[in-house]
């Protein structure tokens, strides 16, 4: 009965990994450098995959291929697509066809485990919490969720306003280390590697910074507080400095978490990259690089752990300092 | 070598720009990075009891800095991959 926990987890991060495995296309580009960066591109899942391997067992089987009858020119069939409004038409993924479509990206279903991760590491908690009886990860993410209200939050934003904004803040930090998490995972996709999944985040925090600080001081008083004492001459330019500041503290958030998740991948795929092209210099210089190149992306894995958790906590601490300054200005 | 001649290889030239500032941010980022970490162990020496708040603003200070590296790699990035042509 204690392994269900732990089994769930398993099965949130092994599930997407597989599916991801079984329905997005082979990379394929002009060079090794091109194909290996295509996996930091989000893949859209296709219903029947033009595999290597598949086109492998037609060959030899000798009939039409059954699993990989896309032929070339024509769009593959994918597996969820949603009509876009005519509005909305920047947005279309699926140049190929007439319409404008939103696909079933693989970074979808690593954001949908990194969300029921949360719920499957956390339903136990509250229990813990009330009664002090709960198994290995209820205790853990009970330290670690205490660790955020006492370090991070409430020594921010005072005990009454940070109770109330507690619930968003861990929801921000637990989404974001999760995803980072998983893309950690072989054959897994980082979600936040993403601008637009970073963007998203990004904009949850400047919604919050701008409702809750109009709400707590009302429209205009918002606006006007925004710009310290300065001589009524230098106002206007003040206001603008001020405003475009408010505009690119969200911005240099999610640039700052994009860059850093999908930067660290860059560099692991980059040195697997060197093996072939040294390889396709020679058999000796390719096997000789081999080792080296490994070593080194096994280094640069273990500062991916490390940097996955730190990013997680540098967003959700300039998030809370955020909309504490936008709630309480200090001038 | 004439550039109305031959546009593509003064393009691929001219991504030697991204290659050397992605290099000049790096260099903008270990000053920073390195200025911290000095006066934390300065500090740290100084007062070993602050050694844990001393701890906690430094990183968060690094990975403030190493955000605004990262907005020069991304568009060293963008110029590399021909994005914004």
């Amino acid at each position: 009965m204690s392994f269900l926990r732990p089994l769930l987890i398993l099965a949130c991060v092994a599930l997407p990994v597989w599916v991801t495995g079984r329905f997005a296309p082979q990379h394929e580009g002009e060079n090794p450098f091109a194909t290996l960066y295509m996996h930091l591109m989000p893949a859209a899942l296709e219903k029947h995959p033009a595999h290597g391997a598949g086109a492998g067992h037609d060959a030899a089987g000798g009939e039409p291929g059954a699993g990989a009858h896309v032929e070339d020119g024509e769009p593959p069939e994918y597996l969820l697509s949603l009509g876009l409004p005519g509005f909305l038409a920047l947005f279309d993924m699926d140049v190929a066809r007439a319409g404008a479509q939103l696909l079933l990206t693989n970074l979808q279903l690593f954001q949908l485990a990194a969300m029921l991760l949360i719920f499957v590491c956390f339903s136990g908690v509250p229990r813990y919490l009330r009664t002090g009886r709960g198994d290995f990860t209820s205790r853990l993410f009970a330290g670690f969720a205490l660790w955020i209200r006492d370090e991070m939050v409430l020594p921010v934003m005072g005990p009454e306003l940070g109770r109330r904004f507690l619930p968003m803040f861990l929801g921000i930090f637990f989404f974001v280390l999760f995803m980072n998490m998983l893309g950690l995972v072989p054959g897994a996709a980082t979600a936040t590697a993403s601008l637009f999944v970073t963007g998203a985040l990004a904009g949850i925090t400047l919604l919050a910074m701008l409702i809750c600080g109009m709400v707590a001081q009302g429209p205009l008083r918002f606006w006007l507080n925004l710009v310290p004492h300065v001589p009524w001459l230098m106002w206007p330019l003040m206001f603008v400095v001020e405003v475009l500041g408010l505009m690119i503290k969200p911005f240099a958030l999610m640039i700052r978490l994009f860059a850093n998740m999908s930067g660290g991948h860059l560099v692991v795929l980059s040195l697997m990259g060197m093996i072939y092209v040294l390889g396709g210099m020679g058999q000796v210089v390719g096997w000789a690089s081999a080792p080296v190149s490994v070593a080194f992306a096994v280094f640069i894995m273990i500062i991916e752990f490390f940097v996955a958790m730190l990013q997680a906590y540098i967003f959700t601490m300039l998030s809370i300092l955020f909309v504490q300054t936008s709630i309480h200005p200090q001038h | 070598m004439n550039i109305l001649e031959n546009g593509d290889q003064v393009m691929d030239i001219a991504k030697m720009g991204a290659g050397i500032g992605a290099g000049l941010a790096a260099i903008g980022a270990g000053i920073g990075i390195g200025r911290i970490g000095g006066s934390a162990a300065e500090g740290t020496a100084r007062q070993p009891e602050a050694a844990d708040a001393i701890k906690g603003t430094s990183i968060i200070l690094s990975a403030l800095i190493e955000g605004v590296c990262l907005f020069g790699v991304v568009v060293t990035l963008l110029i590399a991959l021909g994005i914004g042509k």
